[in-house]
């Protein structure tokens, strides 16, 4: 019964994790991709 | 806005990814199988890391958020930001992993324990404040407000920290008692577990910190042009 508990908390612990590293790695690419647009927008302006 | 720069970051997450991995290899091959509550104790070497973590990161809202006031930085307002943000994700996770040993060992998921109930008032306390974050409350004065906000906001946190040892608590304290009860092979697993999670808090401060910092020059450059397509 105990293997289950230690089982749920190590599922609950890298979801967390994993979820926020997959959403700052998803933001950042998304935020350089519009940094590099911008950046050849406002030379070309 | 500190610049931080992608390769730092990079060798940083590789910095913190090997030592998780130690920090592993301490939890399920080095510290003993408790005698009480046997495999499931093993769940206290990520309770722990990440409830104190957390508090650093909450020390350092009230810290930045000080550094706000006092200098008017920018670059201060948006560290506080990060710091509760993913002080909010460490105590949370502390909250989940400990309702769930809690679950184990007291046969209950909760309770309103005096350590349990300021902790999750602690949670709450900081989720709205960065609630009140985005929600840009203050208008001209929002960094301020977010200072006062962010200050105010820890007062919670000493009471979360002295709790057990203040009233009747059924949550240990590990810090009163000299050892905690724990063999000194499990102390090993628990500081290792403290320092790797902490290279892992660090990574995901900086990396947090980089994204703010692409945010404003995302609106630096939307600003440029529009004065320029106005002009």
């Amino acid at each position: 019964m105990g293997m289950n508990y230690l089982f749920i908390a190590n599922v609950c612990i890298w979801l967390g994790v994993g979820g926020y590293v997959l959403f700052l790695a998803r933001q950042h690419s998304v935020l350089e991709r519009r940094v590099r647009q911008l950046e050849i927008i406002d030379a070309e302006e | 806005m500190f610049r931080i720069y992608p390769k730092i970051l990079m060798i940083l997450a590789c910095a913190s990814m090997a030592a998780m991995a130690v920090g592993q290899y301490a939890i399920w091959f080095h510290a003993p199988e408790e005698a009480t509550m046997g495999l499931v104790q093993k769940v206290f070497y990520f309770h722990l890391p990440l409830a104190w973590w957390s508090f650093v990161a909450f020390f350092g809202v009230c810290a930045a958020s000080a550094m706000v006031l006092w200098t008017g930085r920018e670059h201060w307002d948006v560290l506080a930001g990060v710091l509760a943000e993913i002080g909010v994700l460490f105590s949370g996770l502390a909250l989940v992993t400990g309702s769930i040993w809690g679950r184990a060992a007291w046969n209950t998921w909760w309770t309103w324990d005096p350590r349990l109930s300021t902790t999750l008032v602690m949670w709450f306390v900081y989720a709205g404040y960065l609630v009140l974050r985005s929600a840009d409350v203050g208008g001209g004065k929002g960094a301020k407000v977010r200072a006062v906000l962010g200050i105010v906001a820890f007062l919670d946190v000493p009471l979360v920290f002295l709790s057990a040892r203040l009233w009747r608590s059924i949550h240990p304290a590990v810090l009163a008692s000299r050892g905690g009860g724990l063999e000194p092979e499990m102390w090993t697993a628990v500081w290792i577990n403290v320092l790797a999670w902490g290279a892992l808090f660090g990574t995901l401060v900086l990396a947090r910190y980089h994204g703010a910092g692409l945010k404003r020059r995302v609106e630096a450059a939307l600003i440029r042009i529009q004065e320029k397509t106005l002009q």
